[in-house]
């Protein structure tokens, strides 16, 4: 009989607890149920083989109640492949109340979740550490940055220590094996060569650099798990006893002292360290992109209190404080900006690479830089809510997450240990009952060696190519590829503004096929803008600005207001009128300058007497192009057409250009009429345009694109997109800065700049393809290792591989695993490249294009 | 049997000295004659072997069957 505490939300009174109580004693296997509403835990008692913890769970579920679930954040430290992976996910999903659980190899992180009070944290740890691995709960923020690097730091130094061993005392034994070769007698002194000696330097290789292999393989198997260590323990320990066996007691038929095989069990031992060495060294690089999240933020904050300015930690700074900020320093946490002017330099949070002009209402986000002006700001959001904070949290779950390549190749790895030690024994089995009496030559070599292996006997013979097999075949590349490009792919995300929420919206982007984009506050600014102004005859551009800015100085309709603007913009001195009439569903009417001025649509003209008939063709030509066209007149006379329009937000055309030159469908959906929608998507260069669809509509219009086979991402603010972009395959949200907190949508675009709609789909493809290359990698070195370590070549060549060459091979194949992920860090999506390249620009002010 | 991991241990342990005893057997009905060594190294192995792959299988299955 076992007890668990279940935690129930939602009961309100006793009868609730009677319910809960009846349902669960109902339950086959449970003898006991009590349930306390104060602390709202229900107390079960129940048999488990009879009845699991989900099934309890259930049971309260379905009548209603909630049951709470708990993470816990782990550091796994020592697993060494995809094998580790697996047993841990085993051991810590077998345990009851456990619900989901995701280990990450190369973040060296695992993510439990769990019903509280079924299961402990401890208990967690406990199953972990009982494989033999080092856990502990994750830190956050900087302390798991000094954990981490403390950690990685000691890593490194154990293999160093470790190479320092092997490498020289198995150069060594090299030396001694091979003294009578070539010219090597001249110089090698005789007593090298002495096996005694041999086997004096090759023990201490053996038993302190690679004694870490036996241990970490003893641990596991006293736990019925097995991993990549077991590999090498079961491939040094043979090479060494043989050798050790042939050295002291030749008579004893294992080939004797011609078949002393110190090189191998040395050498095996000095790359698998010189492997584990480079991994410590390039892993840690890898999810290099959280430490340099975690760097930017700033340690102290400078703050006034009680009237006066004090330097405190960043961290002591709650929301309201005033925080002063001069020129080079860090914003230290989120803020509204209350007094000063200066540009911020964000490019660490937005990837912008402009500095961004900041005035009073500004609101700026902590750990970007000031870069010119001295400052005051109003903490808003500090510590664990800052945009920083919650972007380093999305980062790090997203790198905790499996996409679903990674959980196939997790299983094969999990079970391709048990299958390597079939296949050796397959492997034994063969040369020693066939092979060895129907194939065996006397001119027998190992591959890129002199050494023969004339005086090798059937079971040595045997027992090598069974080693071999063993030490060539470790998933260990397999286990890393996946991973390990996921973490650099989601980190390269990050740098550029970019937040995937996990690595199966990694793959879901890479995939896509159509990119759907919301109009208002995506394709265009979401308010309108000045975009022409046609003068009448006899007057001029400016005049015709200058009149209706000044006349709508006072207005605050958001037409008035863009007028304003516009003016503003183009350079044009905005005066105030003397007097200023709204007139309801017609227009405005003021006087500027003794001069009476009418600014509003045709039917203010008519009602005022102004001719305005030689102006129509303009009007109509404005409003077929989906634009407001509203009509001045200066003391009775019409002196123009000025048009105000939602305009398309900057660099739209250049990122749905190269969508659709990457080969994607770009579509455009909004609740406005065709004309107006139709108008924008030509400004945009996007030709498909779903107009007229309501918001609980576009949803639909998403499964109708997927229904025809496309994988679609949809594009939106977040807000009231939201049923699309969950039913989407990639919902993207944009943000603006600090709002990240989004929680639909499989991707962030921190900026609202649509080119990061093209980076995350690059970013992803570049992504996909390094798993691919990884895994093609991996796929070709084990089917073409294998067989030839298993003795393929032997037959034809009298070749076979040594067990030294074989943990080269495997050593190499996840180093370059490793380092071909690394590549991708010099990836720079093409839009980000092109926004480099005109530098020289982009001081100089922008010439108004949206003026004619 | 109460205690699973002594079972575990029990069955893990029997089918490895089975496939070895089978091993040194089938050194015998191969008709070649084989040294003593090979003999008693290869059953060594085999049994070292079907250790490995046997005992997370078999700890595995008495412990599902024990829960």
């Amino acid at each position: 009989m076992k007890q668990a505490s279940i935690p129930v939300e939602g009961m309100t009174c006793a009868a609730c607890v009677a319910r809960v109580e009846r349902a669960l004693k109902n339950t086959p296997g449970v003898t006991g149920a009590v349930v306390n509403l104060v602390t709202g835990k229900a107390s079960v008692e129940y048999d488990p083989e009879k009845v699991s913890v989900e099934q309890l769970v259930k049971t309260i579920r379905e009548l209603g109640y909630q049951v709470p679930t708990g993470e816990i954040h782990l550091t796994v430290r020592g697993m060494s492949c995809a094998a580790c992976v697996a047993r841990v996910e085993r051991a810590v999903s077998g345990l009851p109340g456990v619900l989901n659980v995701t280990v990450s190899l190369p973040a060296e992180a695992a993510r439990v979740t769990f019903y509280p009070g079924t299961v402990t944290p401890v208990r967690i740890k406990e199953a972990i550490a009982g494989l033999g691995y080092e856990v502990a709960e994750k830190a956050t923020g900087r302390e798991a940055l000094d954990r981490e690097k403390q950690a990685r730091r000691q890593e490194i130094r154990r293999q160093a220590r470790n190479m320092w061993i092997a490498w020289p005392l198995s150069l060594l034994v090299m030396l001694g094996m091979f003294r009578d070769v070539w010219i090597l007698p001249r110089f090698v002194p005789e007593f090298i060569g002495n096996t005694l000696f041999l086997w004096a330097l090759t023990t201490p290789v053996v038993f302190i650099a690679g004694w870490q292999f036996f241990v970490h393989s003893f641990n596991g198997l006293k736990k019925g798990a097995t991993d990549m260590n077991l590999l090498y323990a079961t491939g040094i320990g043979a090479a060494y006893i043989i050798a050790t066996i042939n050295t002291l007691w030749p008579g004893a038929g294992f080939g004797g002292k011609g078949a002393t095989f110190f090189e191998s069990a040395a050498l095996l031992t000095a790359f698998i360290v010189l492997g584990r060495y480079l991994e410590a060294l390039t892993r840690g690089r890898v999810s290099e992109a959280i430490r340099k999240l975690l760097n930017l933020q700033p340690k102290t904050a400078r703050v006034i209190r009680e009237g006066r300015e004090m330097e405190i930690a960043a961290l002591e700074v709650v929301p309201g404080d005033v925080v002063v900020v001069r020129p080079g320093e860090s914003i230290p946490v989120d803020g509204r900006v209350i007094e000063g002017h200066s540009a911020v330099d964000e490019s660490m949070i937005t990837g912008e690479s402009i500095p961004v002009e900041k005035k009073p209402g500004d609101e700026v986000i902590g750990a970007t830089i000031n870069k010119t002006g001295t400052f005051k700001f109003e903490a808003t959001r500090v510590g664990r809510d800052t945009a920083l904070a919650r972007i380093i949290r999305l980062v790090e779950d997203a790198q905790a997450t499996k996409a679903p390549v990674q959980r196939l190749a997790d299983l094969v790895a999990g079970h391709f240990i048990a299958g390597v030690h079939v296949l050796a024994l397959v492997v034994f089995l063969f040369w020693f009952f066939y092979g060895y009496h129907a194939f065996f030559r006397p001119d027998s070599h190992f591959i890129l060696s002199p050494y023969s292996l004339a005086e090798v006997g059937v079971f040595g013979f045997a027992l090598l190519l069974s080693v071999t097999t063993l030490v060539i075949s470790c998933p260990c590349a397999l286990g890393l590829a996946t991973p390990s490009a996921m973490m650099a792919g989601t980190g390269k995300g990050a740098e550029n503004g970019i937040l995937f929420k996990g690595a199966d919206a990694v793959e879901a982007t890479a995939a896509l096929q159509a990119v759907l984009f919301d109009k208002t506050g995506t394709i265009t600014r979401g308010e309108p803008s000045l975009t022409d102004v046609i003068p009448a005859p006899g007057f001029t551009r400016e005049e015709l600005l200058s009149l209706a800015a000044a006349a709508e100085k006072n207005s605050e309709h958001p037409l008035g207001e863009a007028i304003v603007r516009g003016a503003e913009k183009a350079g044009v001195a905005v005066k105030e009128a003397e007097e200023f009439e709204a007139v309801p569903g017609h227009g405005i009417k003021a006087r500027y300058q003794g001069r009476t001025i009418l600014l509003g649509n045709r039917r203010l003209m008519e009602r005022e007497g102004v001719a305005f008939e030689t102006l129509l063709p303009s009007v109509k030509s404005l409003e077929q192009d989906g634009k407001t066209a509203m009509l001045l007149a200066v003391d009775g006379q019409a002196t123009g057409v000025i048009a105000v329009a939602d305009t398309i937000k900057e660099h739209v055309p250049q990122a749905i250009a190269r969508l659709k030159k990457m080969g994607l469908q770009v579509i455009m959906i909004t609740g406005d009429n065709r004309r107006t929608a139709e108008a924008i998507a030509r400004q945009a260069g996007i030709e498909k345009v779903l107009a007229d669809v309501l918001p609980q509509d576009k949803a639909e219009e998403v499964r109708k694109l997927q229904a025809r086979g496309l994988r679609v991402a949809m594009v939106g603010d977040g807000i009231n997109d939201a049923p699309a972009l969950a039913a989407a395959d990639v919902g993207m949200a944009i943000g603006t800065g600090t709002d990240i907190a989004k929680e639909t949508g499989e991707v962030i675009l921190i900026k609202a700049d649509l080119r990061d709609v093209v980076s995350a789909i690059e970013i992803a493809r570049a992504t996909m393809r390094k798993v691919r290359q990884n895994l093609g990698w991996a796929f070709i070195y084990n089917s073409l290792g294998i067989p030839i370590a298993a003795g393929l070549l032997y037959p034809s060549t009298g070749l076979i591989v040594s067990p030294e060459l074989a943990a080269f091979f495997m050593a190499m194949s996840s180093v370059s695993v490793t380092l071909n992920t690394l590549l991708l860090k010099r990836f720079i999506p093409s839009m980000k490249k092109e926004q480099q390249e005109p530098r020289g620009e982009a001081g100089q002010p922008l010439p108004s294009p949206a003026l004619r | 049997m109460n205690n699973p991991a002594r079972a575990s241990v029990l069955i893990y342990t029997g089918i490895s000295l089975a496939a070895a005893f089978l091993f040194l057997l089938s050194t015998y009905a191969t008709g070649i004659s084989y040294p003593a060594v090979a003999r008693i190294g290869g059953a060594v192995w085999v049994f070292i072997l079907s250790m490995i792959i046997t005992m997370p299988v078999v700890i595995s299955y008495v412990n599902k069957r024990h829960i």
